[in-house]
């Protein structure tokens, strides 16, 4: 069951992401085939769980605290395990910016 | 490239060939709608109990708005701004607006009832519209366009596709030499430091920094998470998970070019070129700025994936400036089709490249300016409009 859904397109903008954008609504199992806005390599990861159009995917395993790298930059942070193939979104990623809610300036890093 | 434009006296050339009456109120309200033509600024913004800071913003707004090359006329009236303050006398709105060399006629009104300046309004406005009418377009360089734009609704096909499409578009504009617009100072924390690196000099460079520096200070004050204010739930709904990874995709309208400074809402440019403007990203004010900074045409790049029960079709907020809406989302396209001008949905659909729809947009854009009517053109409802002012009210 695990291979046998339809393959799907996962949008990377660069080599370094650890999220690729789906442009599908992926299904569990589904395969997806990731490619990369800054050059002609592509690979395939399996989804681990539905992810809507226009969601991200995680193309590896993160740690928790890890930074999310898209547009090869930081959005944000782990925090929670992220295993690849899962989606990467608000339940288990904290943005570091304007975090009025942290009581130090400056901790937020 | 070229388009069909109104020339204007003080060598601007404009898109369309308004005559604005301001400011908002009973007397411009009853002009506007009674004699065609026109357009007005509903606003409850009055100026009263604001700092000297937001009372400027106010009159820049105006008299920049007076000034912007689609309008071919002004009237001024006393009634309804400012409660005395010097900045808001509205003979200096008009002196300042008629440094384009343009018609600026004030309603004098000292011993008049609102009634009274009613129909001096309307028969005035009904001999400078058609005072207006006899001038012809004719053929101008694109180079004499300046493109404000907003992402709203953002999800993540903003940031890949339609920003990028909006980007090509601006970078071919600032190429040819003319002038584009981005801003909303919410929408760069995080992607500050690429913006920086793209400042044609470290004094605009420390300028864009300050305008990051200043909105996240501001948003720590209020002891929220941004994130439960902005990326906003329909962002969040739609694939945005950070602040920072809005903020990235958000950037990417702004194209590639040297940013050649930062201005503040409503500010007019003083070359041209790629500016960022210190604004707000709240759609019934962010056009106006725009306006008042002299953009003829105003873009909303809609990502709409998060949309629940929102009406798009808002009137234009950039009030004399024609507002065309964008998207890249196939979904939203699907639901909205009736009220978006430009799909770019196409890239991601796999049938056009970023540039081919860059080309299609560029095109749509000249087409407007020669008098091609927008959808949101195409009615007669009018949206109130907020002047992004910063300071508290007292």
């Amino acid at each position: 069951m695990l291979l046998s859904g339809d393959v799907k397109i996962g949008l990377a903008i660069k080599s370094a992401d650890n999220v690729a954008t789906v442009l599908n609504d992926v299904s569990y199992g589904d395969r997806i085939l990731i490619k990369f806005a800054d050059t002609t390599n592509t690979s395939t990861i399996i989804s681990r769980e539905n992810i809507p159009f226009g969601f991200k995917v995680a193309l590896k395993n993160i740690q928790k605290g890890e930074y999310i790298i898209k547009y090869g930059e930081v959005i944000g942070r782990a925090t929670e395990f992220i295993g690849e193939g899962h989606l990467v979104h608000v339940h288990n990623v904290e943005g570091l910016r304007g975090r009025g809610d942290l009581k130090m300036v400056g901790e937020k890093n | 490239m070229t388009f069909l434009g109104y020339e204007r006296p003080d060598g601007s050339v404009g898109v369309r060939n308004y005559v604005l009456i301001i400011p908002g109120g009973i007397i411009s309200d009853v002009v506007s709608n009674f004699v065609t033509g026109c357009k007005t600024v509903v606003t409850a913004d009055s100026g009263s109990g604001r700092s000297k800071r937001d009372r400027e913003t106010i009159a820049r707004t105006l008299i920049g708005l007076g000034m912007n090359p689609n309008v071919a006329s002004v009237i001024l009236h006393g009634r309804g701004l400012g409660s005395g303050y010097p900045e808001l006398n509205v003979n200096r709105l008009a002196d300042e607006i008629a440094r384009t060399g343009k018609r600026v006629e004030v309603l004098d009104g000292t011993n008049d009832s609102t009634l009274d300046l009613v129909v001096k309004g309307i028969n005035l406005a009904r001999e400078m519209v058609q005072e207006a009418s006899r001038l012809r377009r004719r053929e101008f360089d694109d180079s004499n366009l300046c493109i404000g734009v907003k992402c709203g609704a953002s999800d993540t096909t903003s940031g890949i596709v339609g920003n990028p499409v909006v980007g090509y578009v601006f970078d071919k504009l600032v190429g040819k030499g003319g002038t584009a617009l981005f801003g909303e100072n919410t929408e760069i924390i995080g992607a500050e430091h690429i913006l920086a690196k793209r400042a044609v000099n470290e004094e605009v460079a420390k300028a864009i920094l300050e305008v990051a520096r200043e909105t996240e200070e501001r948003a720590k004050l209020i002891g929220e998470d941004i994130r439960t204010i902005n990326p906003v739930p329909s962002n969040i709904a739609g694939g945005i998970t950070t602040l920072e990874e809005k903020s990235l995709g958000a950037i990417a309208k702004s194209g590639s070019m040297p940013i050649q400074g930062v201005l503040k809402y409503g500010e007019r440019p003083k070359g041209k070129g790629l500016y960022f403007v210190d604004n707000w990203m709240g759609m019934l004010s962010i056009f106006l700025g725009y306006a008042a900074a002299g953009a003829q045409i105003v873009l909303f790049q809609l990502g709409g994936g998060g949309l629940v029960g929102d009406t798009i079709l808002y009137s234009s907020g950039g009030v004399v400036a024609p507002l065309l809406w964008l998207t890249a989302n196939p979904k939203t396209y699907r639901r909205f089709g009736d009220e978006i001008d430009f799909y770019s949905g196409t890239v991601i659909e796999g049938k056009e490249t970023i540039q081919e729809a860059g080309e299609r947009l560029y095109n749509l854009i000249l087409d407007t300016a020669s008098g091609a009517m927008t959808k949101t053109e195409t009615l007669t409802h009018i949206d109130p409009n907020q002047i992004y002012t910063v300071d508290p009210m007292l």
